[in-house]
């Protein structure tokens, strides 16, 4: 166990450390697009759903304060990583071409801290009802708290729209490189399913980009009201 | 041919570098990247002025001794050779090249092109021995080796600790490296018992020389002149994590290879 705790300060250990907070983070953002993905089922589902969830407090706030650990882990060894990453080149070449790296594996600074501020954001808006106070204790005909109606009365505002959608820009781009990367990081490495592994990060970054895209537009545009 | 060449000058360790323009003339198509500055080197003697220096040695892609960045690439735009390898006849007549060291702070610049790349040796150093008997040399083939298991390590193996994964990362990591060398050892059966100390003591020096950490962008595997490819640091990350948990009850540091036991 010693040798396995000095693991942890040295840089890879750091780099796990960081993969496994992602990927909890990641497990996150699917289950959470998959619930709100009920708005299309009606209020009934929705305003349902979130008073189940409300339901069990000991679980929801477990839930969240496991995941606002894990995403101030995953700041702070980010943070860690790229300052030791930066004071490892001190001059930076005058002409650098990249000839593999991808755009997401070149913006991971700027998309991760694009959706720090966008969650802290969404969590005022949404979660904590700060930003647009008029929904957050509006009940619905049975009762429960209109979920529903606050993510509707959101999405038709053309700002909220877009400002959603830069979200989840940002939130493609990090896990287009993220997961895969994680993988790498974790060691997970077979001949036969390294092309399946690459694959797998960008094709679940997409599904929850498009299940929440889907969401925003089908309010904007209507089709849901 | 004739190029237009900017290279970096830089007189020594704890002097202040720049970009200095000279002319190469009269430059064969058939030549070699370094015999083109070997042309511009002579032409400076003859003018009484100090040759840029570079490193060099086999000149056949085998020794790892040439590092230039060329136009923003180390060894140059072609994949899977070393500087030594690249012809002239690759360039468009009168282009302008620049020519720069690689620049991490593991690898401090001695003079111009040249960079002390001792890290890398004290990273090797740091692994450690192999444990093999004394005494005669042991016949071929007594301890078999499946041909898959050979090739990969021959794969990894073939790593000339040149440095241009370390130059073209973006964060200046030596995980090529280092991954090549552990993947190399651990997957004979020569290398085996020392698997655990061995990848632990070397990603310890790796931290300890100042390189960066992996951002799995892959530009090393891109510019490597061996072709490494990144899987072994996938399989150097699994070979760490099996360290830390399934053979942590081991001592961390190997003992100092020259030790004599009093």
């Amino acid at each position: 166990m010693i040798r396995l705790f000095s693991h942890l300060q040295s840089s890879v250990g750091k780099k796990m450390g960081l993969a496994m907070t992602g990927l909890g983070l990641v497990v996150f953002v699917v289950f959470h697009m998959l619930g709100n993905l009920q708005l299309f089922e009606g209020p009934h589902a929705l305003n349902g759903y979130a008073a189940f969830l409300r339901d069990m407090p000991i679980v929801l706030w477990g839930v969240r304060i496991g995941l606002l650990s894990m995403a101030a882990v995953h700041i702070g060894l980010a943070l860690q990583l790229s300052m030791r990453n930066r004071r490892a080149r001190p001059v930076e070449y005058t002409i650098h071409r990249y000839r593999r790296a991808s755009i997401a594996s070149r913006t991971m600074a700027i998309s991760g801290m694009a959706l720090l501020l966008f969650v802290g954001f969404h969590l005022l808006h949404l979660t904590a009802g700060v930003i647009d106070p008029g929904f957050a204790d509006r009940r619905d005909p049975e009762g429960y708290r209109d979920v529903y109606g606050k993510v509707v009365h959101a999405f038709q505002n053309p700002f909220m729209v877009v400002l959603y959608l830069a979200g989840q820009l940002g939130l493609g781009l990090h896990l287009s490189h993220a997961i895969a990367s994680s993988v790498q990081t974790m060691g997970f490495e077979h001949a036969a399913l390294n092309r399946l592994l690459k694959a797998f990060g960008p094709m679940i970054g997409l599904i929850v980009v498009l299940g929440n895209v889907a969401i925003i537009l089908a309010v904007f545009l209507g089709i849901v009201r | 041919m004739k190029f237009t060449l900017n290279i970096w000058r830089q007189n020594g360790p704890h002097e202040r570098g720049r970009f200095i323009t000279y002319e190469a003339q009269d430059v064969s198509p058939g030549m070699s990247f370094l015999e083109m500055l070997d042309g511009v080197n002579q032409r400076l003697l003859c003018n009484g002025e100090e040759p840029v220096a570079f490193e060099q040695d086999c000149r056949e892609g085998i020794c790892g001794s040439c590092s230039l960045v060329i136009n923003g690439i180390p060894h140059g735009p072609d994949q899977g050779i070393t500087t030594c390898q690249l012809y002239m006849r690759r360039f468009s007549d009168g282009a302008s090249i620049t020519i720069e060291p690689w620049r991490a702070k593991a690898f401090p610049i001695l003079k111009d092109l040249v960079v002390d790349r001792s890290a890398l040796d004290r990273i090797m150093q740091a692994g450690g021995y192999i444990s093999v008997n004394t005494g005669g040399a042991v016949d071929g083939n007594v301890i078999l080796i499946g041909k898959d298991q050979a090739e990969t390590a021959m794969d990894a193996a073939s790593c000339i600790g040149c440095g241009a994964c370390v130059a073209a990362c973006k964060n200046a990591s030596a995980m090529l490296y280092v991954a090549a060398k552990v993947s190399h050892l651990a997957t004979l059966p020569q290398g085996r018992p020392e698997r655990a100390c061995r990848v632990s003591a070397m990603l310890e020096a790796m931290d300890r020389e100042g390189f960066g950490s992996c951002g799995n962008q892959y530009e090393c595997e891109a510019v490597c002149p061996k072709n490494i490819s990144t899987r072994f640091i996938a399989n150097l990350n699994h070979e760490y994590l099996r360290a830390g948990i399934v053979e942590s009850g081991l001592p961390s540091e190997p003992e100092s290879p020259h030790a004599e036991s009093s």
